[in-house]
C-alpha cells in the first residue's frame, strides 16, 4: 500500500514537473516574437476608426461592419470580407484584433476573455463617437459569444447608436470537442494543446493553445449558454442572423439552436438562422485552406452578398 | 418517442410483480435521480434500484431511470429539452455495510428535442453508454442515498452524435425501499451490526 502511494506521488511529481513551455519556432509561428498580426503595425488598413478620423456625412451614413475573429485567430479570418467590401464599395469593414491575440504566446496566455472582447468594445465606442450611424457587427466562432455578451451586458444601451445588425458565422456556444469541458481538470496537467495548421494558415493562428486560454474560452461559452438559456433581447431595431455549418468539428452545430432559442428581437420576434451545407468551420474564410470546393466559394459569395444587401436596406 | 417512453414506464411498473414470484428476498427501491452534467444542464427524474440474494448475494444492483432536462435546466427556460432512458448495473463493495462503494455502467437511449424542424438535420438521438462510480449510504429507515461521478463514453462531437451529450456528470439518487408483502423481505437495509 505504501509503495502504491509513493508511486502515485512520484507520478504526480513527474507530471507536474513536465515542461509546460511549447517549442516555438519564431520564424514561422505566430506564437513567436517575430510574426505579429499586420493590424498592429498598420491599424489604418484595418480599423475604420483609424482610417476615417473625421467622417463626412456620406461616410457617416455608409454602413460599417466591425468584424471580430475567433479564438486563437487573427484579423486574417475576415480579410476576404474586407476584399469584398473594397470591391463593392457599399460598406466599410473594420477588422478588430481581439485583445491578447496576434502577439506572442506569452501575451496570448495571460489574456482573459474580457481582454479579447475589449477591442470590439473600443472600436464600437470610437465609431459611435465619430458619428457613424449604421454600425453592424460580425462575429466568427468565438467572436460570436463575445458579441452576444455585449448585448446581454447592456453595453449598447450606453451608446448613442444601436447596432443595425449582427451577423454570426459558425458561432461557438458548445464546443464540438467535448474534452474542453474537462479543461479545469486536464488543463494543468497538459499545459497547452497543439493544432495542425495548413501552409496557408501558418502565421495567422497560434499553434499552441495555453490551458489558461482554453479555460477562458470554456468560461465564456458557458456564461453565454446560461445567458441564452435565460433569454437575451436585442437592442431596438437590431437585426440578427446566424449562419452555421451543418457539420463543424470545432463549433458544435447545436450552438445555432441555442442562439435561436435564446435570442429575441426587441419586439419578441425570432432571429434568422440558416444551416449551411458545409463542413468548414467559419465557412466565410477560404483563404489558406487546402480543400476548398466550388460550392464553398459560391456559399461564401452568396453570404457576403446577402450581408451587403442587408446593410444597404 | 412516445412509444419508447410508455414501454420504459410500463417495464418499471412490472418489476415488483415479476420479482415477487421469486422465493429469494429482494430489495426494490424507487426514488429520484438528480444529475448535473459538467458545463451543461441539470437533468432530473426518477428511477429504481433492485437487488436480491440471487444477484451474488446483493453485490449486484440493477438500475432503471429516466432523467430529463425538462425537469431540470429546461424547465421554463430556453435550454434544450433532452431525455435519457437508462438501465444499468453496479457492483457493490462492502455490500453488507451501510456505507457502500459502487462501480458500474449504464446504457440506454438519449433524445434531444430539436423543436424546430430546420434543426432536425442535426444529430439528436444516440445510444448511451456510461461508467459510473460512487458511494451509497443505507439509512436505518428504508432509504438509501447514492452520490456518484460518471463518464459518458459516447459523447457528442458535432458531427455524428448529439451536441448536448457531454462526457462528465455528477449524480445523486435517493431511493425509498418498498415494504413488499409475503415472500419479499427487506433485508440488510440497516444492518444492526454495521460499524458505520
Amino acid at each position: 500500500m505504501k509503495k502504491n502511494i509513493t508511486f502515485l506521488f512520484l507520478l504526480l511529481l513527474v507530471l507536474a514537473s513536465c515542461s509546460k513551455t511549447p517549442d516555438i519556432d519564431n520564424a514561422t509561428m505566430l506564437d513567436g516574437d517575430q510574426i505579429y498580426d499586420p493590424s498592429i503595425a498598420n491599424p489604418k488598413k484595418y480599423l475604420i476608426s483609424d482610417s476615417i478620423v473625421s467622417p463626412s456625412d456620406i461616410q457617416k451614413n455608409t454602413p460599417v461592419i466591425i468584424a471580430a475573429h475567433g479564438y486563437s485567430a487573427t484579423t486574417f479570418e475576415w480579410d476576404e470580407l474586407r476584399a469584398y467590401a473594397d470591391s463593392a464599395k457599399t460598406f466599410y469593414v473594420s477588422q478588430v484584433l481581439l485583445g491578447g491575440h496576434g502577439l506572442t504566446y506569452a501575451d496570448f496566455k495571460k489574456a482573459t476573455w474580457e481582454d479579447w472582447q475589449s477591442s470590439i468594445i473600443t472600436e464600437y465606442r470610437k465609431l459611435d463617437s465619430l458619428g457613424f450611424k449604421k454600425i453592424f457587427l460580425a462575429g466568427s466562432s468565438t467572436g460570436a459569444p463575445l458579441i452576444i455578451n455585449m448585448v446581454k451586458s447592456g453595453f449598447f444601451a450606453t451608446q448613442s447608436t444601436q447596432p443595425k445588425g449582427i451577423f454570426l458565422v459558425d458561432p461557438i456556444i458548445v464546443s464540438s470537442d467535448k474534452a474542453l469541458t474537462m479543461v479545469g481538470l486536464l488543463g494543468p496537467i497538459l499545459g497547452f494543446t497543439t493544432v495542425e495548421l495548413s501552409n496557408g494558415e501558418k502565421g495567422h493562428w497560434y499553434v499552441y493553445r495555453p490551458q489558461q486560454t482554453l479555460k477562458q474560452l470554456m468560461a465564456l461559452i458557458n456564461i453565454t449558454r446560461i445567458d441564452l438559456q435565460n433569454g437575451i433581447r436585442l437592442p431596438t431595431g437590431t437585426y440578427m442572423k446566424v449562419y452555421k455549418s451543418k457539420t463543424d468539428a470545432t463549433a458544435d452545430p447545436i450552438s445555432a439552436l441555442m442562439i435561436y432559442k435564446g435570442m429575441q428581437t426587441s419586439v419578441n420576434g425570432n432571429i434568422d438562422v440558416e444551416m449551411i451545407d458545409s463542413k468548414l468551420h467559419v465557412f466565410t474564410r477560404l483563404e489558406g485552406r487546402a480543400d476548398v470546393t466550388a460550392a464553398d466559394s459560391a456559399t461564401q459569395k452568396r453570404v457576403f452578398k446577402e450581408m451587403e444587401l442587408k446593410m444597404k436596406n | 418517442m412516445r412509444k419508447l417512453s410508455i414501454l420504459f414506464f410500463v417495464s418499471l411498473m412490472f418489476i415488483p410483480s415479476v420479482w415477487s414470484q421469486s422465493t429469494d428476498s429482494y430489495d426494490l427501491g424507487i426514488g429520484v435521480r438528480i444529475q448535473k452534467t459538467e458545463q451543461l444542464y441539470w437533468e432530473n427524474g426518477f428511477g429504481a434500484d433492485f437487488t436480491s440474494d440471487f444477484l451474488l448475494n446483493r453485490k449486484i444492483h440493477l438500475k432503471l431511470s429516466y432523467i430529463s432536462s425538462r425537469m431540470g435546466s429546461a424547465f421554463n427556460t430556453n435550454a434544450i429539452k433532452q431525455d435519457n432512458y437508462l438501465i444499468g448495473a453496479d457492483w457493490r463493495f462492502r455490500s453488507e455495510k451501510s456505507l457502500q462503494i459502487f462501480a458500474g455502467f449504464n446504457t440506454g437511449f438519449f433524445h434531444a428535442d430539436m423543436e424546430i424542424p430546420r434543426f432536425n438535420v442535426l444529430p439528436h438521438n444516440s445510444m448511451l453508454f456510461s461508467l459510473e462510480t460512487g458511494l451509497a449510504y443505507r439509512f436505518k429507515f428504508p432509504v438509501a442515498m447514492n452520490l456518484s461521478l460518471g463518464y459518458n463514453l459516447i459523447n457528442g462531437n458535432g458531427v455524428s452524435s448529439p451536441g448536448t451529450l457531454f462526457p462528465v456528470f455528477y449524480e445523486m439518487s435517493i431511493f425509498y425501499y418498498l415494504d413488499l408483502p409475503e415472500k419479499s423481505k427487506i433485508k440488510n437495509l440497516a444492518p444492526s451490526n454495521a460499524p458505520e
